[in-house]
């Protein structure tokens, strides 16, 4: 799917787990989010951690978006 | 009687060498040239037809003589589509793989042709069509249409293809299982081992899954002004409203659903759930925002930093999920996304 | 660890009035045994023994597990941990009756994790379990908390199976075996003494653990092991009951508990052990689903190879799709480390054979071994006798079917004939190492 949607021009932040698979995909701008089941907040930890977060990761693929990228890149985060 | 039609260029047809390279397609009853050769091996079909064309003019006006070809293949329909054998033949071998290839698509019939391995139209069509390594020119034609016949015949009787490699053609990056005779020795087990200790050996061994080189994807410009972006979210983590209205499968999917977020704030527990069978449905069902972060999306939104977030989301299941499928649905989802002007995406995957 | 196996082999199954084997046939007195079993939980509803013969026009649906009967000379449970109290495997005498299996299957409902058995016709070719006779123990439950769930822990049933194999095992508890398995496994450092100047094999096993709540994965001693980190075990230990298989995964990619008792790869390391290498054990991992568990499962695999001096390795996966991350990077890090790694396990390359075979790739591994496809389409006739519920394949989930499409239309079919996808067939990618199959290019 990110390969179509990038070719049909598309700028794609792939927010996913397993940044591997994302590689192997084709992936250009990935983000890596916590888990598989829960990838933007761990259901353990209390709601406004959880909104932390995500917020920050989502923060993290809309700037990817916005980044000019010369090959594969994997945008670090912080929380 | 089950029949076929042989495709072959100006050449072979008799008609001439580079001067009649131009030839426009033409189609003759039975058998001309080679193809008598073909018709000799087959065992119980009949070459109905044969189908002419100059390689120069298969090769610059492409669409031209493919339109006028399957024109002619009108009424003439046969059970096998065979092109060739076009040895190092570059011009006629890319002619040989694009006509296969159109046949094949437009009448949904098998088409079968033979090059030489370094005949440019390998590389070019192997994925597409079947095709039979050959020799480098014309004095391998007996051998290369036994070869490619032996494996006409079987289609055309219903029996099993042995795969690439037993009956000769070069593969197609196609992978289906295989039975092994039931012993000892055919074990996955015993292959293993025993490919351990030759691998340790030093000694010679095949893998029976070689990896190949990874796609490179172009990658797409950034946006040039974030705040005057319309994003999309797309997933494959299976986020439905709780009914699953387009019956997404849980595995293997083949359809996706388009889900209208416009008035929410998040996605409320209950009212989304996902469908996706191969991860821990809890957390997800719990607060689908923490696989589709709608309510992250909005609070970029409301400060600013997007443009806007695009009125629905895209959701299917990721897992087992062929590529061609997911292409396909990728494909159908895009008209959508180009029609609300979306100028990038965010796809989260499970 | 010296483990002894004495056979029984099975050629007949019957019901009579007292529990017997003689000459290869076992008489199972059928009302006693279900008393048991019903007596040890009573969350059982419905319980039944059902006789499936190879080449019967028999299908099995939904299957939940298959075990080999057995049972300890010593009186110890024969599942630490799951049917009695925790206590050591890997050293001491089994009794096995061989040619058999107790096969779990659910009455009416099925999950996710489900597959199925064909006894006759094309259908049989896919499973091991054709080969064997199946003692089917076909149930129903109360935990209605998950009756209409595609994930199921199907708890009372797995756990009726597992005892039920200990119930017919000590029938021959008393006999003398007419065939005597020994697996001698010398501690690491003796073999070291030795010096025999052949490589360090270690087989590395990735069992199912993907699901985050209790209930669903494998278990080790009985333990969780979604909760567990790589750790060097006796490849006796996993031959004597100490793990069971869970009730996650596509049935054809999962190992029944019936394969970790028997487990053919161990059983090939064995065979060649002191031949052409030194069986140095097992690393038992695990299949988690978060990237940092798959990164840090690898780098205890590699350092635990390299500290007890393995020189190559054998990596295999209960799973396709996810686990494949870790299994290819467990196999990466080997090789990188320059441990020889050998991989076993099936691949998804699609329907139309086309998709990447593996969900990830790397192109340090170089030694695979290919144990089928769980995506190839199979078309099956109607069988004369099903055991189980046909229903289940349209209705619960499982992983190779489906109730509706719009082009195939739904899996069991009215007259019984069935369209599904090798996904299905239970264990049928046997990747433990039964699996007669391999991957070609067509």
């Amino acid at each position: 799917m990110v390969k179509e949607l990038e070719k049909a021009g598309f700028p794609v932040a792939h927010m996913c787990n397993l940044v591997p698979v994302s590689q192997s995909v084709g992936a250009n701008r990935i983000v890596p989010t916590i888990s598989i089941p829960y990838p933007l907040g761990d259901p353990s930890t209390p709601p406004a951690e959880q909104w932390k977060l995500r917020y920050h990761r989502v923060g993290v693929a809309l700037e990817a978006l916005a980044t000019n990228i010369e090959q594969q890149t994997i945008f670090p985060v912080r929380i | 009687m089950k029949t076929v039609v042989c495709y072959i260029n100006q050449f072979f047809a008799g008609i001439g060498g580079e001067e009649k390279a131009y030839q426009e397609p033409y189609i003759q009853e039975g058998c001309v040239g080679p193809v008598q050769a073909i018709q000799a091996a087959l065992e119980d079909a009949q070459v109905t037809h044969t189908l002419v064309c100059g390689d120069n003019y298969m090769g610059s006006d492409t669409e031209k003589a493919v339109a006028r070809i399957l024109e002619l293949l009108e009424g003439h329909v046969p059970d096998l589509f065979i092109a060739g054998p076009a040895f190092q033949a570059g011009r006629y071998g890319l002619a040989c793989g694009t006509i296969c290839q159109a046949v094949q698509e437009k009448f949904s019939i098998p088409a079968l042709t033979s090059m030489h391995p370094e005949n440019p139209g390998v590389e070019m069509f192997r994925q597409k069509v079947i095709i039979f390594q050959g020799g480098k020119g014309a004095v391998k034609m007996r051998a290369d249409v036994q070869t490619m016949i032996r494996f006409a015949n079987k289609l055309l009787s219903g029996q099993p293809n042995e795969g690439a490699e037993a009956e000769g053609y070069f593969p197609r990056g196609c992978r289906h299982e295989k039975f092994l005779e039931d012993k000892r020795e055919n074990t996955a087990a015993y292959r293993g081992v025993q490919m351990l200790i030759r691998k340790m050996h030093g000694q010679p061994y095949r893998t029976e899954l070689a990896i190949p080189a990874p796609e490179q994807v172009p990658i797409a410009p950034a946006v040039s002004d974030l705040s005057h972006a319309v994003v999309a979210m797309v997933t494959s983590g299976g986020i439905v409203p709780s009914d699953n209205p387009d019956r997404i499968q849980s595995a293997s999917a083949t359809r996706w659903g388009r889900y209208d977020i416009s008035g929410m704030e998040r996605l409320e527990a209950g009212v989304f759930k996902t469908i996706h069978a191969g991860f821990d449905p809890t957390a997800a069902n719990a607060d689908p925002n923490v696989v589709v972060p709608l309510d992250a999306m909005r609070a970029y939104e409301k400060e600013g930093k997007i443009g806007r977030l695009h009125p629905y989301f895209y959701s299917t299941v990721g897992t087992g999920t062929t590529e061609a499928e997911a292409r396909r649905m990728a494909q159908e989802i895009i008209p959508h996304l180009v029609a609300d002007g979306v100028t990038a995406v965010i796809l989260g995957s499970t | 660890m010296k483990l002894k196996i004495g056979s029984f082999p099975v050629e007949q199954v019957r019901f009579g009035e007292v529990d017997g084997y003689q000459d290869g046939i076992l008489t199972i007195q059928k009302e006693a045994a279900l008393a048991y079993l019903r007596e040890c939980d009573d969350h059982i509803t419905e319980l039944d023994i059902i006789i499936a013969n190879p080449g019967d026009d028999t299908r099995i649906v939904p299957v939940i597990e298959t075990i080999e009967p057995r049972c300890r000379t010593d009186g110890r449970t024969l599942f630490p941990g799951v049917t009695g109290p925790v206590a050591s495997a890997g050293e001491g005498e089994l009794k096995a009756l061989r040619g058999c299996c107790v096969t779990v299957v659910g009455k009416y409902w099925g999950s996710f994790g489900d597959g199925v058995i064909d006894m006759g016709g094309e259908g049989a070719r896919h499973t091991h379990w054709s080969k064997l006779i199946n003692i089917c123990l076909v149930g129903d439950t109360d935990e209605e908390f998950e009756r209409h769930e595609q994930q199921k822990c199907n708890h009372a049933l797995r756990w009726a199976g597992h005892r039920f194999a200990e119930y017919l095992g000590k029938i021959v508890r008393e006999l003398e075996p007419l065939q005597l398995e020994e697996y001698d496994f010398t501690p690491v450092s003796e073999k070291a003494r030795q010096n025999n100047g052949l490589p360090n094999v270690a087989l590395v096993l990735q069992p199912q653990s993907q699901m985050e709540i209790p209930g669903y994965n494998d278990l080790w001693y009985g333990w969780d092991l979604n909760k567990f980190l790589p750790t060097f075990v006796s490849p006796t230990e996993v031959m004597d009951g100490a793990m069971i298989s869970g009730s996650f995964m596509p049935a054809s990619s999962k190992w029944s508990t019936y394969e970790m008792q028997n487990f053919p790869t161990i059983r090939e390391l064995f065979a060649e052990d002191g031949k052409h290498l030194n069986f140095v054990g097992v690393i038992l991992s695990m299949l988690n689903v978060a990237m940092d568990q798959k990164e840090r499962a690898a780098m205890m695999v590699v350092n635990l190879a390299k500290n007890l001096g393995v020189d190559y390795a054998i990596v295999t996966e209960e799973g396709y799709g996810n686990p494949d991350a870790d299994y290819v990077r467990c196999q990466a890090v080997l090789e990188q480390a320059g441990i020889g790694v050998v991989g076993i396990s099936n691949e998804c390359t699609g329907r139309d054979g086309f998709s990447q075979p593996l969900m990830t790739l790397d192109s340090r591994l170089n030694a695979l071994v290919s144990t089928g496809n769980v995506s190839e389409l199979n078309h099956l006739p109607p069988c004369k006798t099903v055991i189980g519920n046909l229903e289940a394949l349209n209705r619960d989930g499982m992983s190779g079917s489906w109730g509706y499409d719009d082009k195939l239309g739904k899996s069991a079919r009215e007259d019984g004939s069935v369209i599904m996808e090798d996904n299905n067939w239970f264990c049928g990618d046997h990747i433990s190492g039964l699996s007669l199959k391999t991957m070609a290019e067509f």
